[in-house]
C-alpha cells in the first residue's frame, strides 16, 4: 500500500478517487485507493484476476448499485461532487460517465436505434438533427463506412468488432466525459482490437478514459498513466512510461516481467 | 472386422501404444460387441422417440376427425347458419353458435385485458425490483395460485367474489359510467353479480400464474451486462425493463401470453360457475352470458337426441379452430416482429 500518489500535475483532475473501500458483502474487495484521472488522458488498470480493477470501474459510475449487498465507502469526486452521495442522480451519472464492456452489448434493436436511444432520453431532436447525431457517432468510432448501408437491420448481426465499436458509439453519442472500458478487447480478434485501441487513442482528446485490460501491451500502447493493483490495494500508480521502464515497486516488477500474474 | 489392418496402422504411427498393441485381439473383438450393442440400443433409442412423437400427431389427428366425425349431423343440418344464428333451443332442435363465441372470446378479452399488465407487472417487480428476502414467497404464492383447482376457483367465484362485485362493484360501475355512450352500454342493466365480467376475473386470476411465472423466467434469462450496458446508458429501471429486457424477451413473454390464453379460452369448470350461463348476446359486459365450454359442460348430460349432442360437439370443433387460429395468429406476430426487428 503506497501512499497518495505524487504525480506532477501537467492537467487538472477529472476525477479523484479517495480512501475508498468496497465490499461484496463480508468480502473486502478494495482497500483504501486513492487515486486520480487526468483530464483528457487514458488512465489504464493492470493487475491479475481478482485484483479489483473491475471492481473500481463499477465504483466510477456507480453500476454495483444494481445488484444488493454491494457497498462503497470514502469519497469519488467526479468535478469536484462526490458521486457516492446517496442523493446523486444516478442517471445523471450514468450519463457522464459512459461504459464499455467486455462483451459487446448491442440492444436488441437496429444499429440506428442502438445509438439514437440513448440519446433519445435526454434530447428531443428532430429527425435530422438525430439523423447527423448518429452519423457523427458512428465516425466517432470508426464504424460508419461498415454500416451506412444497413441501419435499420438488427445490430446483433454485426460481428464482434463492430458489434463493439457500435457499443462505443453508443457510449460516445449521449456525449459523456468519462468513458469507462472494462477489458473491451479481450473477447475480439486483434484486428478488431488494433482498430478499437486506435479509437481509444482519438477519443482520449476529447473524453477521460480509463481502461482495464489484462493485456500489459495494450496497457503500455494505449494509456498515459498506469495504475497496478494487487488484491484489492493499489500497489503502483504512475505515468505509463515510468511504470513500464522504472517500476517503484518489487511487486510491480515481478507482475509486468510476466514473473507472477 | 479387420484387426490386422488397424494393428498394422497402430503400430506405425504411435510407438508409444506398441506395448498396448501387442496384445489387441481379445479386446478388439470385445469393443466389437460392446460397439454393436450400443448400435443396436441407438437404433432402439431413435425409433422409440420418433414414435413418441409420431404418436402426438395420430392423437391430435384423430381429436380432429373425431370432432368433425361427430359434428357432421349439425353441419347437414344448420350448416353454415350455425356460425350466424342466436338462438339455442333444444325444445325445437334450433341450434346457433353466436353466443357462445360471443361469450367465449369476451370472457378471454376481458381476462388478458387485466392478467397480461398485471402479469408483467408483477414479473418486473420480481426480477428487479423486489428486496430478496421477499422473492421466493411471492414467486412460491403465484405459483400456488396455478396449483387451486378450477373447482374451487368456480365456488369461490359464484359464493363470495359475485356477491362482492354485486353489491359494492358493479352499481358503482353502473352510476360512474351512467351518461359516458359507449362505457354506459358497456356496464348497463341490473348488477346480477354472476356474469361475463366477473367470469372475465375469475379468468384474470387463473391465468396469471401463467403470465407471471414465464415473464419472469425469461426475464432472468437477459444477461445482466445487457442491463449494466442499459443502465449505463442512463436508462431508469422502466427504461431498461421497456426498451431492453422486454424486447429481447418478447419471444418467451408472448408464448406465455398465449399460454395463458389458451387457458382463458377453454377455461371450463371456472366459469361455469360465474357467468350465468344465458344463451344470450348482450353489449353489457355485466348481463349474464355463455362460453363455449360452459355450454357444452352444462348441457352434454341433458343432450337427447343426434342433433342436440352434435350441435355440441360442432361447439367444441369451433372451439378447437378459434384456439388452432389464436395460436397461428401469435407465431405470426412473432414473425413479423422479428422480420422488423432484423433479428
Amino acid at each position: 500500500m503506497t501512499a497518495m500518489p505524487v504525480i506532477e500535475t501537467k492537467t487538472s483532475t477529472k476525477v479523484s478517487v479517495r480512501n475508498l473501500d468496497f465490499y461484496y458483502g463480508q468480502s473486502h474487495a478494495l482497500k483504501k485507493i486513492s487515486l486520480p484521472l487526468y483530464t483528457n488522458k487514458v488512465t489504464a488498470f493492470i493487475g491479475p484476476s481478482g485484483c479489483g480493477k473491475s471492481t473500481l470501474l463499477r465504483v466510477l459510475n456507480r453500476m454495483y448499485d444494481l445488484y444488493p449487498r454491494q457497498r462503497a465507502e470514502g469519497e469519488v469526486l467526479l468535478d469536484g461532487e462526490n458521486i457516492l452521495d446517496p442523493g446523486i442522480d444516478l442517471n445523471l451519472l450514468r450519463s457522464r460517465v459512459g461504459m464499455v464492456f467486455q462483451k459487446p452489448t448491442p440492444f436488441p434493436m437496429s444499429i440506428y436505434d442502438n445509438i439514437a436511444f440513448g440519446i433519445r432520453l435526454y434530447e428531443k431532436l428532430s429527425r435530422s438533427e438525430m439523423d447527423g447525431r448518429v452519423e457523427a457517432a458512428l465516425r466517432g468510432a470508426a464504424l460508419w463506412d461498415e454500416v451506412r448501408d444497413k441501419l435499420t437491420s438488427s445490430g446483433l448481426g454485426l460481428s464482434g468488432g463492430q458489434q463493439q465499436r457500435l457499443c462505443i458509439a453508443r457510449s460516445v453519442a449521449i456525449q459523456p466525459e468519462v468513458i469507462l472500458f472494462d477489458e473491451p478487447c479481450s473477447a475480439l480478434d486483434p484486428i478488431s482490437t488494433a482498430k478499437i485501441e486506435e479509437l481509444i487513442d482519438e477519443l482520449s482528446e476529447r473524453y477521460t478514459i480509463a481502461i482495464v485490460t489484462h493485456n500489459m501491451q495494450q496497457a503500455a500502447r494505449v494509456s498515459d498513466f498506469t495504475a497496478f493493483m494487487y488484491l484489492g490495494d493499489l500497489v503502483e500508480f504512475g505515468e505509463t512510461n515510468t511504470l513500464f521502464t522504472a517500476p517503484q515497486n518489487k511487486k510491480t516488477q515481478d507482475y509486468i516481467t510476466g514473473r507472477f500474474g | 472386422m479387420n484387426v490386422g489392418f488397424n494393428r498394422q496402422t497402430r503400430d506405425d504411427s504411435v510407438s508409444d501404444l506398441a506395448i498396448v498393441a501387442a496384445q489387441p485381439r481379445a479386446a478388439e473383438v470385445e469393443r466389437g460387441k460392446v460397439l454393436r450393442r450400443m448400435a443396436l440400443f441407438d437404433f432402439f433409442f431413435h425409433n422409440l422417440t420418433r414414435s413418441a412423437a409420431i404418436l402426438v400427431l395420430l392423437i391430435l389427428g384423430g381429436v380432429i376427425f373425431s370432432l368433425i366425425y361427430g359434428s357432421l349431423p349439425a353441419i347437414r343440418a344448420f350448416g353454415l347458419g350455425f356460425l350466424t344464428t342466436e338462438s339455442w333451443n333444444p325444445v325445437t332442435e334450433k341450434f346457433g353458435a353466436v353466443a357462445p363465441i360471443y361469450g367465449t372470446l369476451v370472457t378471454s378479452a376481458i381476462a388478458m385485458l387485466i392478467a397480461v399488465p398485471l402479469g408483467l407487472g408483477i414479473a418486473i417487480f420480481l426480477t428487479e425490483l423486489c428486496p430478496h428476502a421477499l422473492r421466493r414467497p411471492i414467486g412460491v404464492a403465484i405459483e400456488l395460485l396455478a396449483g387451486i383447482p378450477s373447482i374451487i376457483y368456480g365456488i369461490w367465484g359464484l359464493f363470495v367474489l359475485a356477491p362482492f362485485l354485486q353489491q359494492h362493484v358493479q352499481p358503482a360501475l353502473i352510476s360512474l359510467t351512467g351518461d359516458i355512450p359507449v362505457l354506459s352500454s358497456l356496464f348497463a342493466g341490473p348488477p346480477y353479480g354472476i356474469g361475463m365480467l366477473t367470469a372475465g376475473f375469475i379468468l384474470a386470476i387463473m391465468v396469471l400464474p401463467f403470465i407471471t411465472s414465464i415473464s419472469r423466467d425469461v426475464f432472468d434469462t437477459v444477461p445482466p451486462v445487457l442491463k449494466e450496458a442499459a443502465s449505463g446508458v442512463g436508462c431508469t429501471t422502466w427504461e431498461v425493463m421497456r426498451y431492453v429486457v422486454i424486447p429481447y424477451t418478447r419471444v418467451g413473454v408472448i408464448g406465455g401470453v398465449m399460454l395463458g390464453l389458451g387457458r382463458a379460452l377453454g377455461e371450463t369448470m371456472a366459469v361455469t360457475f360465474v357467468i350465468g350461463n344465458a344463451h344470450r348476446v348482450s353489449a353489457s359486459l355485466l348481463a349474464p352470458g355463455t362460453t363455449i365450454s360452459a355450454t357444452i359442460a352444462n348441457e352434454f348430460t341433458e343432450a337427447v337426441g343426434d342433433v342436440y349432442t352434435s350441435a355440441l360437439i360442432e361447439l367444441g370443433l369451433i372451439l378447437f379452430v378459434i384456439t388452432f387460429f389464436v395460436l397461428a395468429a401469435a407465431r405470426f406476430m412473432l414473425m413479423r416482429i422479428e422480420q422488423k426487428s432484423g433479428a
